[in-house]
């Protein structure tokens, strides 16, 4: 007889997905080894518990929804036709250009033209997004800002002229992209972006924060100029510790000093 | 209209046929959402994934690159999936977010059928192979390439996660 057990072939075997030989050792090995034929018997409750397993059916709204995101795309697109004319040679232009972009290796210029074709891009999408409900253009912008790709993420930075209002989702996104984003550039995105919502709490500590953990010049100096617009007491503390730190750039340091009187 | 398969519909959708994604989505969507809801039991939260995936395929349709349609549905819906839970955590840890903690204690609903309760056990990628291979029915082979691995590896997870689960399950029956 034989001796091992077939418990891993179990599952296999009640999906019927053996072969013919492995299907006739399951058998045989199961009528004379009662720990395997045990296996199996609880192996096929819980499978058929499974398969018994009700399907969960979602609310109406999602497929409304979906189709109204699906009449607006079209509309959009519909509306892009007269540009489509000209984007075959874009296209193929920016194809070129990457190969170049690429033997030349991280160049500046990738960064703008990927720029430029978010900013085209963006119209577009934007004007997808300005029917939609508030609720989906936060989720939508929400998760571009969660994106792998750094341009995205900008992109989904710069709806925030989208927003009257903003939403505390928002904020906080916004000041974790400011905060922890791995790329410069979409740190500086969110930092600009925020500017403009100093009045919020969140957002002012988000800039004092900041100051302390950010070692970019660039980003430093749109933070320093914007906590010292607003007046910010707080960060008087913050900026002169700034100012003692041996690796802060030379033009940052005389950015502070210049401007730190006017705060006091 | 023959059924054609979701790989080809989608190729059109991806050259700008977007109403056939209707079809796509009438096929697909409660799958994504099954998905989502076994993964995270939260229908709200489910719901609005849901809506986003197809949304994404929507918006990203030019990135389909004419491989399995639902590996690649499924992909979008993990990856979505996940970062609304780490937002939520997120949230919690930084800013000690109160909308987060009613969503906790929103728990122990209704429905709970004694095989969700087993599988809300396990952790999330046991429970997530499980959903994927035993409820949505994808094999090993398109699994492997859903969550990043190969088919043997996976096959290997899949039987070991099985076998976890089976104890649960029978423990507290």
């Amino acid at each position: 007889m034989d001796k091992k057990h077939v418990i891993d072939l179990l599952p296999d075997y009640l999906d019927q997905v053996l072969d013919t030989v492995q299907k006739q050792k399951v058998e045989a090995h199961l009528k004379q080894c009662p720990t395997c034929a045990a296996e199996l018997e609880q192996l096929r409750t819980l499978l058929d518990a499974f398969a018994n397993e009700e399907t969960a059916i979602p609310s109406n709204r999602v497929e409304a929804n979906f189709l109204e995101l699906l009449e607006q795309e079209k509309r959009e697109l519909a509306k892009v036709v007269p540009l489509n004319s000209k984007q075959p040679s874009i296209k193929s232009g920016w194809g070129n250009f990457l190969k170049i972009a690429a033997s030349i290796a991280m160049l500046v210029g990738s960064f703008l033209l990927g720029q430029y074709q978010q900013e085209r891009e963006s119209h577009v999408e934007i004007a997808a997004l300005q029917n939609e409900g508030l609720e989906l253009r936060q989720t939508a912008m929400l998760s571009l800002m969660e994106s792998k790709s750094a341009s995205r993420r900008i992109q989904g930075v710069n709806y925030i002229d989208e927003f009257g209002d903003l939403d505390e989702s928002i904020v906080k996104a916004l000041t974790d992209r400011m905060l922890h984003d791995e790329n410069t550039n979409v740190r500086m995105a969110s930092a600009e972006a925020l500017e403009k919502f100093t009045a919020s709490e969140i957002v002012k500590n988000a800039f004092i924060k900041a100051l302390k953990v950010e070692k970019d010049p660039g980003i430093q100096i749109t933070i320093i100029q914007t906590l010292v617009r607003i007046q910010e007491k707080k960060a008087v503390m913050p900026l002169k510790e700034l100012m003692q730190q041996d690796e802060t750039q030379p033009f940052v340091k005389e950015q502070i000093e210049s401007l730190l009187p006017s705060i006091i | 209209m023959k059924e054609q398969t979701d790989e080809i519909i989608m190729a059109k959708v991806a050259q700008g046929d977007l109403d056939l994604l209707k079809i796509l989505f009438k096929r697909h969507h409660l799958h994504v959402y099954n998905f989502l809801y076994k993964m995270c039991r939260d229908k709200m939260l489910s719901e609005d994934v849901t809506q986003e995936v197809f949304y994404n395929i929507m918006r990203y349709r030019a990135s389909y690159k004419n491989g399995r349609f639902v590996s690649w549905m499924f992909t979008i819906a993990r990856n979505s999936l996940r970062r609304h839970l780490q937002k939520t955590k997120v949230n919690h840890e930084d800013l000690d977010d109160v909308s987060y903690r009613l969503i906790e204690n929103e728990e122990p609903k209704e429905d709970y059928t004694h095989l969700l309760r087993a599988l809300d056990k396990l952790n999330p990628s046991d429970r997530e192979l499980l959903i994927l291979n035993r409820f949505q029915e994808i094999k090993y082979a398109e699994l492997a390439n859903i969550v990043g691995s190969t088919e043997g590896a996976v096959k290997t997870k899949v039987s070991r996660a099985l076998k976890k689960l089976k104890v649960i399950y029978f423990e507290n029956l």
